[in-house]
């Protein structure tokens, strides 16, 4: 194989004895909470994993398009996994924040829609770019017909390109990912949030009044943190572009549940941490 | 199966690169202790040396990493390494002084497991995968600690958090204006996280050579500092703040035209053009 030739090739073959050595890992983690935090650590420790899976399940239905997508050659939205997932993922937890103090439910709600409407916009707007501005039909070039509306997709894709433009079933999967990934990282925060103004106020020795910034920011700042772990995570996994839910590389999602449990178990071990007494 | 699409060819080998960024870093970062030795704030200016040794580092380990296609960018390497960094960071700020001994070991542990997680579990088969993920989290976990030195003057829990710990009686009403309160921390994480990445972004293809790409990260890193010792006015005194705007002033400076000289050296031509063509008649 020539340099030239040369693609990422991380293959769609789960590695059964890494997975096994990832659930061990995921276990021992969640045992080492068990032992330091049992009740209040262990809860926000599931939470942040739950939200960590959620982002990177979510990532595998936003249509990624890549640089090729750029030039009307590939399906999708012409940017990189990481951008999108972290693009999504924090508008829907800036729109989920507000929402923070009126409990679980409606913050996630809130940042699944917060995520699931800026991914709505963002395939809006891309498809008149590319219908109005570039000229090109939508049209996938991984499946003969439109999963959801039926539309048949060869006719219209042009010559020497896997498709172009964004499909149907692409803008829906865009906006499932956003809502899981705004979820997913609202999630996150808000657990942590919960823990940093609950445990913060004894460790600091402060009213909890005077601890609400530092609680809010280092809950934002570790839910940034697992955001971009877990969205780079997801794009090691796609290694590259996808379309949506009827891409072949999205059957490949075990591996990144796996992988996004494993980074957010140790990521969120460690924000939990921060709040427990050290021996010096 | 991956194959290496770019080899490096001369130039100083990685582990020197690295060796030289682990101890400068730690050293400089060790040095705005001297804030505490001396009771002043005006050594603050190290932390932003240390941001810089370390993303000489770091870009030159993205070079590492990103010569093997791994198909997601560049960018997304600085994220992660940032993301990973962050958590480590904030953790080991509690150790006290030993907080950047911590949060080396910390962010290596964190690293060493995603980069396993990464080559193993997502199968992503990258010879150097595992060490570069491990370099990366170390270099962003650092890199933060510096500008936290730069802008608040120390890297302990307490100092990040209540900011003016020079102001007598007044740090308990301070817990707004400090470095993680007023999450100035987020800047910072932006401001490390674009200079890492985009050195190796802006010079990768056949035509790369590595003074260039490290002089422009040293280029990258001082503009950071530049920006991150404007925001130290907030926290430290305002002879301290000059003393790093100065410092970051002259070293962007020097790697800027350093970096043009070197641009003009590997072009294959060049024309000093004005930016806007006087046109006559008009």
């Amino acid at each position: 194989m020539s340099a030239v030739a040369a693609k990422p090739q991380a293959g769609g073959a789960m590695n059964p004895t890494a997975m096994g050595v990832g659930v061990v890992m995921l276990l021992i983690l969640l045992g080492i909470c068990w032992y330091i935090s049992p009740v209040a650590g262990l809860s926000v420790l599931i939470g942040v994993i739950i939200g960590g899976v959620l982002i990177g399940f979510g990532t595998h239905f936003v249509p990624v398009g890549g640089a090729p997508a750029a030039m009307g050659q590939a399906p999708g939205i012409a940017t990189g996994v990481a951008m999108l997932a972290a693009g999504a993922g924090l508008a829907g937890l800036f729109g989920g924040a507000w929402a923070a103090e009126q409990g679980v439910v409606v913050a996630v709600i809130t940042g699944g829609v917060g995520g699931g409407l800026m991914m709505a916009i963002t395939c809006m707007m891309v498809n008149f770019v590319y219908v109005f501005g570039m000229g090109i039909p939508s049209a996938s070039g991984k499946v003969a017909k439109d999963p959801i509306t039926g539309d048949t997709q060869a006719e219209y894709k042009s010559q020497g390109t896997e498709g172009h433009g964004l499909p149907f079933v692409s803008f829906v999967g865009g906006v499932i990912g956003g809502i899981l990934g705004g979820a997913g990282g609202t999630l996150i925060y808000v657990e942590l949030l919960g823990l940093y103004e609950q445990a913060l106020p004894g460790v600091m020795n402060v009213t909890a009044a005077q601890v609400m910034p530092i609680a809010v920011s280092a809950a934002g700042m570790f839910a940034v943190g697992l955001f971009l772990v877990n969205a780079v995570l997801t794009a090691y996994n796609i290694t590259g572009t996808i379309e949506g839910p009827h891409d072949p590389k999205f059957k490949r999602w075990p591996r990144s549940i796996v992988a996004s449990a494993v980074a957010s178990a140790l990521c969120g071990l460690v924000a939990v941490l921060l709040v427990v007494p050290l021996p010096i | 199966m991956s194959v290496k699409v770019e080899v490096i060819e001369g130039g100083v080998p990685h582990n020197k690169i690295l060796i030289a960024g682990v101890i400068s870093t730690l050293v400089c970062i060790y040095l705005t202790y001297l804030n505490v030795l001396t009771g002043t704030e005006m050594f603050s200016f190290f932390g932003g040396i240390a941001v810089v040794a370390a993303l000489i580092w770091g870009s030159h380990t993205i070079k590492v990493l990103c010569s093997y296609g791994i198909g997601t960018g560049v960018p997304s390497a600085g994220m992660i390494a940032f993301g990973s960094g962050v958590i480590a960071m904030m953790l080991a700020t509690k150790f006290g002084i030993l907080a950047p001994i911590v949060a080396l070991v910390l962010a290596a542990i964190i690293g060493f497991i995603l980069g396993y997680v990464s080559n193993n579990i997502l199968n992503m088969k990258i010879p150097a995968m595992v060490q570069a993920l491990t370099e990366m989290a170390v270099v962003g976990a650092l890199s933060l600690m510096g500008f936290a030195a730069l802008i608040t003057g120390g890297f302990t829990f307490a100092g990040l958090t209540t900011g003016s710990i020079s102001v007598m009686g007044m740090t308990l009403l301070t817990h707004q204006n400090s470095f993680l309160g007023g999450c100035l921390i987020a800047v910072a994480f932006l401001l490390g996280a674009i200079a890492i990445q985009h050195p190796f972004n802006a010079t990768l293809g056949p035509g790369w050579k590595q003074d260039r790409m490290l002089m422009l990260t040293a280029e990258c890193g001082f503009l950071s500092m530049i920006v991150a010792a404007i925001m130290s006015f907030a926290l430290i005194s305002a002879g301290s703040a000059i003393i790093s705007l100065i410092v970051a002033i002259i070293g962007w400076a020097y790697t800027y035209q350093q970096y043009m000289v070197l641009s003009k050296r590997d072009a294959a031509a060049w024309l000093d053009s004005k930016p806007i063509p006087d046109v006559e008649g008009h």
